[in-house]
């Protein structure tokens, strides 16, 4: 067995817990929140019998601990239920959503990552200069606005006033590649901005931090051009902080575009969680959270291993 | 009829009528067929099944995709639809309804009656309404286009259940009757008919072509009358966002939005391609006390929280679309009591009033508690205003806000620890007392009123209108005067549209997309 392979599946096994945690932690604190689902499935005008009769119905009058229990098994046969209220199964919902979130996220940070990048190695290149101010400017400014806030501006500007982008809705990628790019877009570039903002702070003390050190000192002694000296030498060895700040992002913009997906009306995973919170929709929400901790352990786990590509000195065996 | 949280909705204001009076009455050109008609709306529906539906986004659907026997017409009245006459025994035990023939269904099969009796029996059992029903008797269907409702007693508002535009009672194929509530295949015989409908994202419905016009009316009429589809398409794009529906508007992505905020519609309106419709009444907004918790259950103390309101300090505050209506109809409805009853219980703003009332239920500065939520912002706004308005009056109170859904649920199901909270009811203003009966007892908690309960069996017993009417407000006397309600005002919504669209109704109702078309 070769360490990555056993590292996968350590990690694999690691999850096992926290999934179960996170699962767990999901369905007791929905179940502790005051409002009841039968009460919105039954209606306003619903009398307390058809009330009752709806809580029978979806098996919400039995014990806490029995709904837990059989909530599990089903999980064990991959059956993540079915969602009180949009007469379709968890698993159903989450994957006619999940590619909208994953195309947002996926979009911001093949944004992120260049555009971050880079200025926080410009920032750390051109240290205590106006470049360097400028860049840290633009990034506190990017770590500071709130999304939504920008993202009223932005619709404003460039899909009313100059009509570039649409204001909401989305499509899909198999049905028109060019019109999902269009309207991804912008959401994405709005996304990216606190994204851009925290990449290129860490990629500058990351490479600050190579730039102080002695091998940097030596490559320049012997020559070698100062391009190759920041994209080989220093951006080489700031990798590692990078990576992990890639991972953190992937994770934080998958969690964190509710906002972006409310103001664009994209129809993501992140307004499903919302509304069925609002719902009270217990399995939808439990479900969500359950597969958003598998994909979290699962960035987490990329990163792992991206370590060992991006810095040889770093094993698992 | 409360508003409900989105999915169901998140419908800021949405009750349950709403949408479609949506052009002025000034088009005068033949429409022309054809086009798609996009709708900026809040959310998208849980369910497109009639009987169980009772939240706008889902009704906006429903109504263009489903009909019913009878229907309101313009002037709220009964008029028929699906059935060519209704008519009621001498003793109102029976009523019989002949149906129109050559009606289809969007499969291409022709209603019958037994697809009406599959209806009403399905809608009995799935449908939180069915409590309506349980005067029914039993069902008869004498042939494919008769279908007679025998009732265990003399009903004589049977006719008025049956119109009730939420939990509408639509007619479905005979197949569908076995299947539960929201089980079923969206099939009905109105103008549309579902196309595509993507959660959370989009819904469209297109052209029935083989729709069964009612020519039997010379034009379109309230939620009945003759309704001619003249647009290809209409798809609901589900816009949470109020400015972005307006982004929409203005860029030509959508040619309706709903639901525009007060302090937003200079948006819509600074552009001269489009323009701003406001339908009203839709609603009445009510402050709730519970009855049967705490200080409320003393009639004296919700007496003096009536005495210590004042109305307006409250519609200032919420800004919107709100009219002054002391009663629990709409004007021009049959129910409304008009101007010279007296109904001293509203907008008191007597603090010295409620000061007295106070102490002579011993009042010792006890904890008021208000429960509010912070998904809809007019009604936290409103008990702030209301808060303060108690404060000046002698009470020691306290807010709590939660969300919609736990503030709705405690008010249906009588949980947590409050004495007054806010909602909007819609519908019930114009449908009149046999809907209003279980939200009065229900909401308030009312128990042991033997004066209104005596009132509603006058009325249910009432052959004659001028009767019920005498009922209705002994009702209102005892549910507004006794302070297990106060009546804030009527209020209404704005809707935001394209120039390019045309086809005109005043009639307030639930979105009706027959009659619109685009330039």
């Amino acid at each position: 067995m070769t360490p990555a392979i056993r590292l996968i599946l350590i990690k694999l096994l690691q999850a096992v817990p926290v999934v179960l945690i996170v699962s767990i932690l999901a369905f007791l604190v929905l179940n502790l929140l005051p409002g009841d689902p039968a009460v919105i499935i039954a209606g306003d005008q619903a009398t307390p019998a058809a009330i009752e009769a709806v809580r029978h119905s979806l098996g919400l009058d039995r014990p806490f601990i029995v709904q837990l229990g059989i909530w599990f098994l089903h999980i064990v046969h991959g059956n993540f239920g079915n969602s009180l209220v949009l007469n379709q199964t968890v698993a159903s919902a989450m994957l006619q959503r999940l590619p909208v979130t994953l195309s947002l996220a996926g979009l911001s940070l093949a944004i992120t990552l260049p555009i971050g990048i880079g200025l926080g190695s410009l920032a750390a290149y051109y240290r205590g200069s106006w470049i360097d101010s400028s860049v840290m400017t633009v990034a506190l400014v990017g770590v500071s606005v709130p999304s939504f806030w920008v993202a009223g501006l932005a619709v404003a500007l460039f899909s009313v006033v100059l009509g570039w982008f649409p204001s909401s809705g989305y499509v899909p990628f198999a049905q028109n590649p060019a019109q999902w790019l269009r309207a991804l877009l912008l959401p994405s570039i709005i996304l990216s901005l606190f994204e851009i903002g925290f990449l290129s702070r860490m990629t500058r003390s990351a490479m600050l931090d190579v730039f102080g050190q002695d091998f940097i000192r030596t490559a320049r002694s012997k020559g070698i051009s100062e391009w190759r000296i920041v994209s080989k030498h220093a951006f080489r060895n700031a990798l590692v902080m990078v990576i992990t700040a890639t991972g953190i992002l992937l994770s934080a913009a998958i969690g964190g575009s509710v906002v972006i997906e409310q103001v664009f009306a994209l129809p993501g995973v992140g307004r499903l969680v919302v509304e069925g919170i609002l719902a009270r929709d217990y399995p939808l929400v439990q479900g969500v959270m359950l597969i958003y901790g598998l994909t979290f352990v699962l960035i987490n786990l990329i990163v792992d291993l991206a370590y060992s590509f991006a810095d040889p000195r770093v094993r698992y065996d | 009829m409360m508003v409900q949280p989105t999915r169901r909705s998140i419908l800021l204001g949405g009750v349950a009528l709403g949408a479609s009076g949506l052009l002025p009455p000034a088009y005068a050109q033949t429409p022309s067929k054809g086009g798609t008609l996009i709708y900026a709306t809040v959310s998208g529906p849980g369910t497109l099944d009639p009987h169980v539906s009772s939240s706008l986004v889902e009704l906006e659907v429903i109504h263009n995709v489903f009909e019913g026997l009878v229907a309101l017409d313009h002037a709220n009245a009964t008029k028929t639809m699906l059935a060519s006459t209704a008519t009621a025994s001498a003793d109102s035990k029976t009523y019989t309804f002949v149906l129109r023939r050559g009606v289809k269904f969007h499969t291409g099969a022709e209603m019958t009656s037994a697809d009406v009796k599959a209806s009403f029996e399905r809608y009995q059992r799935v449908s939180p309404n069915a409590e309506n029903f349980s005067v029914v008797d039993h069902y008869e269907t004498p042939d494919p286009y008769t279908f007679v409702v025998h009732l265990k007693a003399p009903n004589y508002v049977f006719l008025d259940i049956l119109k009730s535009p939420i939990f509408p009672l639509m007619i479905l194929p005979a197949s569908e009757s076995a299947k539960p509530a929201r089980g079923i295949d969206i099939v009905g015989t109105g103008p549309f008919a579902l196309g595509e409908w993507v959660k959370d994202g989009h819904l469209t419905i297109k052209r029935f072509d083989g729709y069964a016009v009612d020519m039997s009316s010379p034009g379109r009429d309230g939620y009945a009358g003759r309704k001619i589809a003249y647009l290809d398409a209409v798809r609901f794009n589900f816009i949470p966002e109020a400015s972005t529906r307006i982004a929409a508007l203005q860029t030509g992505e959508a040619q309706l939005a709903s639901n525009i905020p007060s302090e937003l519609r200079h948006q819509v309106e600074s552009q001269s391609k489009l323009a701003i419709h406001e339908v009203f009444p839709v609603g009445g907004s009510y402050i709730i006390l519970n009855s049967q918790y705490g200080l409320t259950s003393n009639v004296l103390i919700r007496q003096a929280v009536a005495a210590a309101i004042n109305i307006s300090d409250i519609t200032d505050a919420t800004g919107g679309l709100n009219k002054p209506n002391p009663w629990m109809s709409f004007p021009n409805t049959p129910y409304y009591l008009g101007t010279t009853t007296p109904t001293p219980w509203y907008n008191q703003n007597n603090p010295a009033k409620a000061a007295a009332l106070l102490k002579q239920a011993g009042y010792n500065n006890e904890k008021i508690i208000i429960e509010t939520n912070d998904n809809y912002d007019w009604m936290k706004t409103t008990m702030l205003v209301v808060q303060a308005q108690l404060q000046a009056a002698g009470m020691n109170v306290d807010v709590r806000v939660v969300d919609w859904t736990t503030n709705a649920a405690d008010m249906q199901e009588h949980t947590g620890q409050w004495n007054l909270s806010t909602t909007l009811f819609g519908p019930d203003h114009i449908l009149g007392p046999q809907e209003w009966r279980p939200l009065l007892y229900g909401f308030p908690n009312i128990k042991g009123n033997t004066a209104l309960d005596d009132a509603y069996a006058a009325f249910f017993a009432s052959p004659g209108l001028d009767a019920r009417r005498a009922a209705w407000l002994t009702i209102q006397q005892q549910v507004l005067g006794g302070g297990y309600m106060v009546k804030i005002a009527d209020s209404g919504r704005l809707f935001g549209y394209a120039k390019t669209l045309h086809g005109q109704t005043d009639y307030p109702g639930i979105l009706q997309l027959w009659g619109l078309s685009l330039a």
